[in-house]
């Protein structure tokens, strides 16, 4: 029963880190918390059920499924960060110098707005994940079940937690992101255009938020228009948790996270399954004030 | 002007793309359409380049008769006058949204006490909200405890967990004390959707007494309205005078430098569990209210929803003004109530006007007087300098 | 000051407007559920489903000859919305209203329905503390949890012949009533092995579905909507376990066949008389289906709400709401969802329950209890 619910916690909590990478990175760069990041998270989740829909329907799953999958994760992360770029430049670009918590009502405001597109766009009943692709089925490893989706879950955030922290320690855009991050004026004297590096750092959050909400598509077989609300919530509960504007400290979060609420509510009670998050958040948050790995450990952006 | 042809034909294609895989290429074609209407109208507006005025529009001559302390008091009798008859020329309907407008108020106040005044930001402001509903309804109940008794107590629990909550808290700066408050309202809610033996879980509590004057019930919603009016006028007096007094000006200087307030001789551990303390109380008044009058307490009306509505209602009418908050509330409660005949159209209208009423006037509807005249808002430097100061995790 | 005399006169002829418009000769009756929000599923569906019996009594000809105006109206699930939305409804002026979905909605709703009797009756609110209030004007084409629970629990030990259940449900008033009422019929003769609560919207049940394993059931009870349901019956089977899943009415729905895919299959559930049954109930499937597509829930209840509610006007000839009460109270209506009389509480005399499993994608008659 252990082993089974540590699986079932770091399948969730690789999620959960993929999207705290968004807020956590929008963070370091303009100290905004982006309330919409969630919703992004649920357009991402929605687009892959389109994608994969569509692609099914042209006749593309019948001949090679790998090559389905890959075309409706890169669909999907398209869209998404196209729609994370559109939100910097709708809702938080014209208010760059508005009170922070301006912005924040902003975002806010921008998270009931997709939502209810969504819903109206696509009605309010469940989208269902096609059930007859060949992708069910799993493993049995000592009276524990994981299935081939939980697998790629792990995986595939493994590979982009890994591709993320390559890129921001060893690109050119990345060490851009660091400068921006640690002072936005010097490094706009510097000759870097802040302007694009915010855009990037959205689009970036919003392809992971992305891939995480195809995958969880995947895995519960299941989207509707509230979901990004609670996975949001959470995932900003992981990017604290951690230590918020930190990379490193938002996979531990978001992977921490998962696993406190799957032994939580597998030994204690799953009904205070939430609680218990936010419970654990508050300890921590005590004993130090800035997260688990905070700034003074490693660099921020 | 080729320039903006092109500006708007990209923007407008931009959209199509996002759009057509969730409305279909038919509708994305309209939105489309659309979009290229609505950002003409856009760089028309742009190219005229028209300065929006810094405060609400007002002629001159009454806005000098204003700033009169005199013509202000006249400017709110008048105000005044309607709202006190309202029960008497409108239906059942329009008397209770003003009875929720009225209690959002109160709330609205409470909130502004801790946000606005203290600066520390609260997202779980809801929680106190709760514990005031279920003490009275649990009072009410149990007890059989009349409100005008209950009252006090709820502003009195409230206040206590106010100071729960502070203490835990007090080392947090900004978004980590917002996370945390808002785990702390989450907390309370689960807890009260879970405590079958005491709250009745998800059932809620159904049956709680009417308030009574004079053996007289009060369960008309005109009773009701003219309740809260008291209610709010009371919290109105008693924000407005801490707002005045050397509590409030702690406050300010907490909010605009911490360790300048702590070398200036102001007790920061007291001060901010104070704003806790004060703001939770208000909270806890109006909770009781809110279950008076509904009659029936569940869980599922005091959601993080709810606490991020209190907030907007406070940043949207103008943080730290206390006639900005009373705006907010009311255009908060009355927006969405208006916009019912869009049936579900309404919460995408609701949002968008979130975020335009933010892009335009991000210092709120009424900004903070002490705060205009302490920085000259043209002055973009210090604007930036205040921008940076509020809510900062770090100084730099 | 001339714009805003100009703005204060136009406000009042607005509400002059406002106050003649009142005047029209139609029936209005209201309705009200979540039709906005996470719920929004199941809102619109009960709202179809009385939209469905108004289009049809206006092709008819409308009621003592006026034409029947809906007025819906969202309450977000939320019971302070619900309050404003009645409050709207009786200002509007409504005879009757279908509503609300949720219990908690319902509760102080009811009250101001009662308040001007006006009658109300709501197609899915279970809680047995709705009928319990002493107001005459509430009335339910739905059974109340203790009913439901103690048909399935009859289910589970004499037909099914299980005796060790772990008990799951949403922590809603419906999932969680339902529950309770459930393991109190059930008593001694079965074995609770667990009782848990999970979070409606939730997606993530395998925690608790890992715990509810080690327990080794011969059956789960969910009390709880298909969504959760679905999920719940799938991770399941995901994790191996082979206990079938068993639940209320709110687990009679397409979307449960749609999320539990496959896995659904061998799973029971409750549900009023089978609409296939009478000749009400496949006009209306026949009907809604071809108009707004898969029903969901409560759509059949609803309609046979509304048209419960429109009956009682045509035979008391009247709008009158202490005479529709009255004819409520008096009918005997063949529906959609069968035989509907009420009891002095108005709740439905006889809740009979047909117990469905799931074959080949569909849901089949498996037993009926009376």
């Amino acid at each position: 029963m252990f082993l089974q619910q540590i699986i079932n916690g770091l399948t969730i909590g690789s999620v959960y880190a993929l999207i705290a990478l968004g807020y956590t990175m929008v963070y370091g760069i303009l100290q905004l918390i982006n309330f919409a990041h969630g919703e992004i998270y649920m357009i991402g989740a929605y687009m892959g059920i389109i994608a994969i829909g569509f692609f099914v329907y042209l006749g593309l799953a019948d001949i090679s499924l790998t090559l389905t999958l890959i075309l409706t994760f890169i669909a999907a992360m398209i869209f998404t960060g196209a729609y994370g770029i559109t939100l910097e430049r709708i809702a938080y670009r014209p208010m760059r110098n508005a009170p922070r918590l301006s912005i924040l009502i902003s975002a806010i405001g921008m998270s009931i707005f997709l939502q209810n597109y969504v819903m109206l766009a696509q009605g309010a009943k469940d989208k269902i994940f096609p059930h007859d692709l060949k992708i069910q089925g799993g493993l049995t490893i000592a009276d524990a079940h994981i299935t081939y989706i939980q697998i790629m879950i792990m995986l595939i955030s493994i590979l982009m937690m890994a591709g993320l922290t390559y890129f921001v320690k060893k690109t050119k855009i990345g060490m851009a992101m660091r400068a921006t991050s640690q002072d936005m004026r010097m490094a706009g004297l510097l000759g870097i255009n802040t302007d694009r590096i915010i855009v990037i750092t959205f689009f970036l959050g919003s392809i992971l938020a992305g891939a995480a909400g195809v995958m969880i598509s995947m895995y519960y077989g299941i989207v509707n228009f509230s979901m990004g609300y609670a996975a949001g919530i959470k995932a900003f509960t992981a990017a604290v948790l951690g230590g918020i504007g930190n990379i490193p400290g938002a996979m531990l979060g978001g992977i921490l996270l998962g696993l406190i609420e799957a032994l939580g509510a597998g030994y204690i009670s799953s009904e205070y399954k939430d609680v218990f998050a936010f419970a654990i958040l508050v300890i921590v948050l005590i004993f130090r004030p800035s997260g688990l790995l905070d700034e003074r450990v490693s660099e921020k952006v | 002007m080729m320039a903006n042809i092109k500006k708007l034909s990209l923007i407008s294609i931009w959209l199509f793309g996002l759009t057509f895989p969730f409305v279909g290429i038919a509708n994305a074609f309209y939105f489309f359409i659309i979009t290229l209407f609505i950002s003409s109208i856009w760089l028309l507006y742009k190219a005229m380049d028209i300065k929006l005025p810094a405060g609400i529009i007002l002629p001159p001559r009454l806005k000098r008769g204003l700033d009169r302390k005199g013509a202000r008091i006249t400017a709110a009798a008048i105000l005044a006058i309607p709202a006190l008859l309202l029960p008497f020329f409108t239906d059942q309907y329009i008397t209770n949204v003003a009875i929720t407008a009225v209690a959002y108020i109160a709330l609205a106040i409470g909130l502004n006490i801790v946000v606005g005044f203290a600066g520390l930001l609260d997202l779980g402001y809801v929680a106190f909200y709760a514990v005031g509903a279920y003490l009275f309804a649990l009072l009410s109940t149990g007890a059989g405890l009349s409100f005008w008794a209950a009252l006090p107590l709820a502003a009195i629990v409230a206040a206590a967990f106010g100071v729960l909550l502070g203490f835990p808290t007090l080392r947090l700066r900004g978004d980590y004390l917002a996370i945390v408050t808002l785990g702390f309202g989450e907390m309370i809610r689960i807890t009260l959707n879970n405590w079958d033996s005491l709250t009745g879980g998800p059932n809620g509590i159904l049956g709680i007494a009417a308030p009574s004057l004079f053996g007289l019930s009060l369960s008309q919603p005109a009773h009701y309205y003219y309740l809260i009016i008291l209610l709010v006028l009371f919290t109105i007096f008693a924000a407005n005078r801490l707002n005045n007094s050397r509590i409030g000006r702690a406050w300010i200087a907490i909010r605009e430098d911490e360790i300048a307030a702590e070398a200036m001789g102001i007790n920061i551990v007291k001060m901010k569990l104070l704003a806790f303390a004060l703001g939770a109380s208000f909270a806890g008044i109006a909770g009781a209210f809110f279950a008076s009058r509904m009659r029936f307490v569940s869980p599922e009306s005091f959601t993080f929803f709810e606490s991020v509505i209190i907030l907007s209602m406070v940043i949207l009418g103008g943080m730290g003004s206390i006639p900005g908050v009373i705006l907010g509330a009311v255009v908060l409660v009355i927006l969405p109530e208006s916009l019912r005949g869009f049936q579900n159209y309404r919460m995408i209208i609701f949002g968008s006007a979130m975020v335009l009423m933010m892009i335009f006037r991000p210092q709120g509807f009424i900004g903070s007087t002490r705060r205009r005249l302490e920085l000259h808002p043209d002055d973009e430097k210090i604007l930036q300098q205040e921008t940076e100061s509020l809510y900062d995790v770090e100084k730099r | 000051m001339k714009a805003f005399y100009r703005f204060f006169i136009f406000s009042l002829a607005l509400l002059f407007l406002i106050s003649c418009a009142k005047k029209e000769d139609v029936i209005k009756i209201g309705t009200a559920g979540p039709f906005t929000g996470d719920q929004a599923r199941i809102g619109n569906d009960m709202k179809n489903g009385v939209e469905l019996a108004v289009s049809e009594w206006n092709t008819k000809g409308g009621v003592l000859g006026k034409k029947i105006v809906l007025l819906a109206e969202d309450d977000r699930h939320d019971p302070k919305e619900a309050v404003s939305v009645a409050n709207k409804l009786v200002s509007a002026g409504v005879v009757g209203v279908i509503g609300h979905l949720n219990s908690n909605c319902t509760k102080p709703a009811s009250r101001i329905y009662n308040e001007k009797g006006i009658p109300m009756i709501t197609p899915a609110s279970t809680n047995p503390e709705i009928t319990q209030q002493g107001f005459n004007s509430v009335f339910r084409t739905c059974g109340r949890d203790d009913q439901q629970g103690a048909g399935l629990a009859k289910f589970v030990i004499e037909t099914l012949k299980k005796k060790k259940v772990a008990v799951l449900h949403d922590k809603t008033t419906y999932g969680q009533g339902l529950s309770e009422e459930f393991k109190k019929a059930a008593g001694d003769k079965v074995q609770v092995m667990i009782y848990e609560g999970v979070t409606q919207g939730d997606q993530d049940f395998k925690p608790v579905l890992t715990k509810v394993k080690s327990t080794n059931p011969d059956v789960i009870f969910f009390g709880g909507m298909h969504t959760e349901g679905g999920l719940i019956i799938k991770q399941a089977k995901e994790l191996g376990i082979k206990a079938p899943v068993i639940g209320g009415d709110g687990l009679y729905g397409s979307t449960l066949l749609e999320v539990a895919g496959p896995a659904a299959e061998g799973s029971y559930m409750a549900f009023f008389t089978p609409t296939a049954e009478t000749e009400t109930g496949r006009n209306f499937v026949k009907n809604y289906t071809a108009k707004y597509g898969e029903i969901e829930t409560y759509a059949p209840y609803a309609y046979d709400a509304a048209n419960i509610l429109l009956e009682a006007i045509a035979q008391a000839k009247t709008t009158d709401g202490k005479k529709l009460i009255e004819a409520i109270r008096a009918m005997k209506y063949e529906g959609a969802v069968g035989t509907i009389e009420y009891d002095a509480k108005g709740d439905i005399k006889k809740a009979g329950y047909t117990i469905y499993t799931v074959k080949d994608k569909k849901f089949i008659t498996y037993s009926k209890s009376k």
